[in-house]
């Protein structure tokens, strides 16, 4: 019965996400002209101004490292929580002592 | 002082005080605890002079890397820091549970090994949900959710030798793995559609073109979030992983941990993103309806628990649905002063309930590190022995009913009066919800006051770190009792109405600050 609902809902979900992945009523694929500067102002802005305000020739590693540059700090934690959490959970059990 | 100035310390000094553990750890034991004592006792002092400065002076704006985050265009390009009030009361909330739980980690987690990673995953989970509470920008919202996420499932699972740490560490990662994707593919749609991630624009574009993409991008998210918050029908991860972490760890998952990824996520995404460019009517209801089945189902299931943990895990699921009750009235009866009140009771009893919470699952704590034992049937006469544990159950307990001299009568009033005006039925659920949380504590305190068990016998108060934080706590709770509609008045309502005014919270970063 939960199953059924489940694999019910989860098809239902599909089924929107499919809807909404329509160019007609939803996203845009592979917008070019009018629709890029409509739909990716923010990646024409990186691509115009990201040598010169930045300095790098990689665009992606000039976004990446320089205006969002704090969402990398935040991945390199990720990464070292990952890790800290891994180190914690394999370290041997504590003896019997108590 | 200027907030500009202290806010980057917010997330500088535990970032830093976390990378930097694995070397203080060299030094040895004392040199570690009294490093993470000082890294979040500094987080605490910097969280309480940004709460001033923005009650005083309204939004704080920060660019990271420029001055403004314009740049050369009309629409922001690098990632904001947007602190509203709201904003800064969870930060003060974060980083007072985070410093307590610290200290109280220092006595009650003596016995284990390995603790260098835990107080390096303790300040990571504070600075997780710091980098929530004060930014204005949605992937670095996913970033630090996911942060904090993965921190706490490696701490809920920190006791590696018991069976079940590792099981609920389990359940906990594979859901909040999922409920964490949903809202990374919620945000993948709204990039898709609007082609920005910054919180504020995202609400200019999305007044200007409301798209079924971004309906369905909210769905993802309210599912998402509910998941985190440990919203009825999905909190059985909650049941399982709070009484199996550690206490100061559960302190922090109950207290905070579910308000900022959940509630406070929710409440900013709801109101500052989707303000008013999708029906409020239709998603308050959405939301209350989700909250009266949280608050039936967690208080009710509080009521039949033997083991005192899992108890208090029901009950934060419980009061989890009275917070949500109050987001929920707060946005179908958006605009008016019950709304108004309803939302300002939601954020008071979202730090109440904190504060509570936090008390209660570290005098939890003590008890099973006296006694070994968390079977409520084998606590009776605890009143005899551990009289000042006891005495600060008794007011957390009293504070979490809503008793009048303490601050959790404030908040629910305010809840219970918004909902009986918005709609008596919901106000009936709410003191059907209560009925069952009184319940649920009236049998721990009975249990407390019964005759002494043997085992209790030789129980005694906890040492200082451990009693301290408890004490500050039960203090913090008698003291916002004294004064509940003065803080109402001065900082939760102006909160709300912070909150409500999207125009400001949108014009304070495209005003060219």
């Amino acid at each position: 019965m939960k199953r059924t609902i489940a694999y019910l809902s989860l098809l239902f979900i599909l089924g929107v996400l499919l809807y909404i992945a329509n160019p007609n009523y939803g996203l845009v694929f592979g917008p070019g002209g009018k629709e890029w500067l409509a739909l990716r102002y923010t990646d024409n802005y990186y691509i115009q101004h990201g040598v010169q305000e930045v300095g790098g020739m990689n665009i992606v590693t000039d976004i990446v490292f320089d205006y969002r540059g704090y969402d990398t700090i935040g991945e390199a934690t990720v990464l070292f929580t990952a890790i800290a959490g891994a180190i914690a959970l394999l370290r041997p059990w504590r003896r019997d002592e108590a | 002082m200027n907030g500009h100035e202290i806010l980057p310390y917010l997330i500088i000094i535990p970032l830093f005080g976390a990378f930097s553990m694995p070397i203080v750890n060299l030094l040895g034991r004392k040199a570690r605890e009294a490093w993470a004592v000082i890294i979040t006792g500094a987080t605490l002092a910097v969280g309480s002079a940004l709460f001033y400065s923005v009650w005083e002076n309204g939004i704080l704006v920060y660019t990271l890397g420029a001055k403004s985050p314009l740049g050369q265009a009309n629409f922001p390009i690098r990632i904001v820091w947007e602190v509203d009030l709201f904003g800064a009361i969870m930060v003060l909330m974060v980083t007072l549970v985070g410093f307590l739980a610290v200290v109280y980690s220092l006595g009650y987690m003596k016995h284990d090994t390995g603790l260098d990673k835990y107080y390096t995953l303790i300040i990571i989970l504070e600075l997780g949900m710091l980098g929530i509470a004060i930014t204005g920008d949605l992937f670095n919202f996913y970033v630090f959710l996911e942060i904090m996420s993965i921190a706490s499932y490696a701490l809920v699972a920190f006791r590696n030798d018991t069976w079940e740490g590792i099981e609920a560490g389990i359940k906990y990662m594979f859901v909040g793995s999922i409920a964490s994707s949903f809202i990374l593919l919620g945000i993948a749609l709204l990039y898709g559609q609007y082609g920005t991630l910054t919180m504020s624009y995202l609400a200019v574009k999305l007044a200007q073109n409301p798209t079924v993409t971004a309906k369905v991008a909210l769905a993802l998210f309210i599912a998402g979030l509910l998941f985190k918050s440990g919203a009825s029908p999905v909190h059985m991860w909650l049941a399982d992983a709070h009484p199996a972490a550690p206490s100061s760890i559960s302190a922090m998952l109950s207290g905070l941990v579910i308000k900022i990824g959940g509630i406070y996520a929710l409440t900013r995404i709801l109101f500052s993103i989707y303000g008013h460019s999708v029906s409020m009517k239709t998603v308050g209801w959405v939301i209350i309806i989700f909250a009266c089945i949280t608050l039936i189902v967690g208080n009710a299931m509080a009521v039949i628990q033997n083991d005192m943990k899992r108890l208090l895990a029901y009950s934060s699921v419980g009061q989890i649905g009275y917070i949500l009750l109050g987001l929920g009235i707060g946005l179908a009866a958006y605009g008016s002063q019950t709304g108004e009140i309803a939302m300002a009771g939601a954020i008071y009893h979202t730090f109440n309930h904190a504060l509570m919470k936090a008390l209660l699952s570290l005098i939890a704590g003590v008890v099973i590190h006296q006694l070994g034992t968390r079977d409520l049937n084998e606590l009776s006469g605890l009143a005899k022995t551990m009289p000042k544990t006891t005495f600060a159950f008794l007011i957390g307990a009293a504070a979490i009913i809503g008793m009048p001299p303490l601050n959790g009568f404030a908040s629910k009033w305010l809840i219970y009066e918004s909902s009986a005006i918005f709609n008596p039925i919901l106000g009936a659920i709410a003191i059907i919800g209560t009925a069952f949380c009184t319940a649920a504590y009236v049998k721990v305190l009975y249990t407390f006051f019964g005759r002494p068990n043997e085992r209790v016998m030789k129980a005694r108060d906890p040492e200082g770190s451990m009693l301290w934080p408890i004490i500050i706590l039960a203090v913090a709770i008698v003291v916002m009792g004294l004064f509940p509609w003065q803080i109402s008045d001065k900082v939760m309502i102006p909160a709300v109405k912070a909150l409500e005014n999207q125009l400001a919270y949108i014009s304070a970063v495209l005003g060219g600050a």
